[in-house]
């Protein structure tokens, strides 16, 4: 999970700066990649505090 | 060795238990008394015009001085006196003198919209004639022409903020209320910055009793250094301001610019260093990651972006060699910044947005499986209100709210105001008392919510930009509540000295402002900042209220859609960036705060961080260090407010004495 969220936030990079240099930072290009990138900052931010949230129950449970 | 992924929210408490250096006092007790309400209510009345002044000459009120100065005569008073000072009594004199000498400047507005409506900016851009009765009195109505707030011309406008004032505490008062008892007493949220706010009150306190602790001389430090600091930055000025006609600035205020001096390798490049030294302690207050990251992005945006990037591609094109940091400020933000900017702002929305949605989910399972879930159980003696009140106030604040916005802009649609006040605004409180309740500090907040309100619903008079809108949030109050637990107030004696206090601010606060413009016309020579302000603030506020009107005004022009997205998109691949990279996630807060900025302004900061960090804390010990920091700040602000209260006072009288030319 942390992994797939890694790349989405990479391929986002990416293209937003492809957008810069090739595509004459046209705002549609930019935003396309904005979309991808809040995709993967949402699930990053999922997957980190419910990750948490089973570790220290796991945690708890093994006390 | 691979780097420890850390949550933004562990991230921040982590932070935050710095200054936690002690778990609060569950012992409540009243903290009003006669001599705490006249007390307040005698500085903060005797300092309300010198504040209400100091605001129109300087710019700067002072006012978040009166209060310590209130404390400190008050503990001086008890000492003499043979008698102590609570702790609960002196935090509710800082909040019943902050709102005594505050109370003045509430009533501003009707000031600057009998300026407003009579300015040329007004009238050019065809807005004078419809600015709403219920704001100011026509521009030639006999209230407005003889400068008397007391003229029956004024009763309208009037009326309605006296209206709104009593619906707004309804609403605040219970809509605060009801947040704290679901994220601090249900959820449990540890709001960590609430600790600071309390040590203030409890520094002064101890110098009541028999024993003085380590509070009391970091106090005094502070404020011997803000007395020597405030003599030198604003005493020296406005003392020789009095008796000569060029004051004499041993530093220069605000700034001194070397943007002319850079602009042979940078231009389009802005250097001002600011001059305020006082800034060196917000430097050891805030997290030093934060400081480095703002102070270096800025230096790469105005040395190397903006001279080699923007300017080299013509994006910054209306910049011309030998403009000072205003001028090139100015066109640098109208030909890229300000659109940049818009972006930026959206992307702390959705990041904010990202890191709080998952929170509401997180605490909620994580405690549930615990078995720490706590309750709405209050402890003994608080002072506590029943729910059920607190939401039929809330609920009867709110409606008459709705109704008087209806009242005042009957042709703007209905179901943007209900879904406003029944809608956005419990789901924007509770999102924001939960980020206060882990971070300390709000992360949700949409940007030019107004503005897309008023494109959404087609609405095109310009009253809609006069009125207020039920979009509120009560979640940043919540801490407040949070600190009267920490010191031990009860919140009934709390909510009793507001209420007993706001009537008589209401009238005198008025009286008092009318004097002052009697005085002498606002602006005029007499008040130079107003002067020379004002006329440039009336034609932003044109220019923003007209910017919809139709599609060819100035603001619009400056808005680029691609720069905009650019902002945006570039702010979230930085977040996503340290995310994937591990890094923490106050970088992104240093380096978004620091980008296009102005490093000449954060140069005093970023001493004051190199000096916490390098020296300080080797000197005295992180956690000692820490625990000086906020009765440090407090000291300084007090010293330097007490030169400020005491210059004010020395040209208040030399402007009352007539000089005869015989």
């Amino acid at each position: 999970m942390e992994k797939l969220a890694s790349l989405i936030i990479i391929l986002g990079s990416g293209l937003w700066l492809f957008s810069i240099i090739a595509l004459e930072a046209r705002w549609q290009w930019q935003m396309l990649s904005a979309l991808v990138l809040t995709i993967g900052i949402f699930w990053a931010h999922f997957w980190e505090e419910l990750r948490d949230t089973d570790e220290e129950s796991e945690d708890s449970n093994d006390e | 060795m691979a780097r420890e992924r850390i949550s933004q929210a562990d991230e921040w408490q982590a932070w935050a238990q710095r200054y936690d250096i002690e778990g609060g006092i569950r012992t409540f007790e009243s903290g009003l008394t006669v001599k705490v309400f006249v007390g307040a209510l005698f500085v903060g009345l005797l300092m309300m015009p010198g504040s209400i002044y100091l605001s129109y000459v300087s710019g700067q009120s002072g006012a978040e001085a009166a209060p310590w100065v209130a404390v400190i005569l008050f503990t001086e008073l008890a000492r003499r006196s043979f008698t102590t000072a609570r702790r609960q009594e002196l935090y509710m004199l800082l909040g019943l003198t902050g709102a005594a000498v505050g109370s003045g400047m509430q009533y501003r507005n009707f000031i600057w919209y009998a300026y407003f409506v009579n300015t040329p900016q007004a009238a050019s851009y065809e807005i004078a004639d419809k600015i709403p009765a219920w704001i100011v009195p026509a521009g030639d109505s006999v209230g407005v022409l003889t400068r008397s707030l007391l003229h029956p011309d004024w009763f309208l406008p009037i009326a309605i903020y006296l209206a709104g004032k009593l619906l707004g505490t309804l609403r605040f008062v219970s809509g605060q209320y009801i947040l704290f008892r679901l994220t601090a007493d249900l959820e449990r949220l540890p709001y960590p910055m609430a600790p600071i706010s309390a040590q203030g009150a409890t520094a002064l306190a101890e110098t009541t009793g028999k024993e003085e602790t380590w509070r009391w001389q970091v106090f005094s430090i502070g404020s011997m250094a803000g007395l020597i600091w405030g003599f030198l930055y604003i005493g020296v000025p406005s003392l020789t301001g009095v008796m000569m006609s060029q004051p004499i600035e041993i530093l220069k205020i605000p700034w001194i610019d070397f943007t002319q001096s850079i602009e042979g390798f940078a231009p389009t490049g802005v250097f001002a260093f600011r001059t305020d030294f006082g800034q060196m302690l917000i430097g050891f207050v805030m997290p030093f990651p934060i400081i480095m990251t703002e102070f270096l992005t800025a230096m790469a945006s105005q040395f190397i972006l903006n001279p080699q990037i923007l300017y080299r591609y013509d994006i910054l094109y209306q910049w011309t060699p030998g403009l000072d940091v205003r001028g090139a400020g100015l066109f640098n933000g109208l030909d890229f910044w300000i659109s940049y900017g818009m972006g930026k702002s959206f992307s702390l929305a959705l990041v904010g947005m990202a890191a709080s949605i998952p929170m509401l989910f997180k605490l909620r399972k994580s405690q549930k499986r615990a078995g720490e879930r706590g309750s709405f159980a209050t402890p003994p003696n608080r002072g506590d209100f029943p729910i059920w009140l607190m939401g039929a106030m809330w609920l009867i604040g709110m409606a008459g709210f709705v109704w008087l916005i209806h009242w005042m802009v009957p042709n703007f649609p209905l179901s943007f105001l209900l879904g406003y006040a029944f809608l956005y605004t419990p789901i924007n409180s509770y999102i924001t008392a939960r980020t206060f309740g882990v971070l300390g500090r709000d992360l949700f907040e949409i940007p030019y919510l107004h503005e897309i309100t008023f494109i959404l619903s087609r609405y095109e008079e310009i009253d809609i930009w006069f009125a207020p809108l039920p979009d509120e949030d009560y979640g940043r109050g919540t801490q407040s509540w949070r600190v009267l637990e920490l010191t031990g107030t009860t919140f009934t004696s709390n909510l009793a000295g507001t209420l007993l206090i706001m009537p008589i601010l209401l009238v005198s606060g008025i009286v008092v402002l009318h004097f002052i413009w009697q005085i002498a016309p606002i602006p005029s020579a007499q008040y130079p900042f107003a002067q020379m302000m004002w006329p440039i603030n009336a034609t932003n506020e044109c220019l923003w209220k007209t910017s919809l009107r139709d599609g060819n005004s100035q603001m619009l022009q400056a808005i680029r859609g691609d720069y905009v997205a650019a902002g945006f998109t570039s702010s979230l691949a930085i977040y996503g960036m340290l995310w994937v990279f591990k890094l923490p996630s106050m970088w992104y807060y240093g380096i978004i705060g620091g980008i296009g900025a102005d490093p000449g302004g954060m140069m005093t900061r970023l001493l004051g961080a190199v000096i916490g960090r390098f020296y300080m804390i080797k000197r005295f010990g992180m956690r000692r260090w820490y625990m000086f920091n906020p009765v440090l700040a407090a000291g300084f602000a007090c010293g330097v407010g007490l030169i400020g209260m005491g210059t004010v006072a020395i040209a208040l009288v030399s402007r009352a004495v007539i000089v005869k030319p015989f």
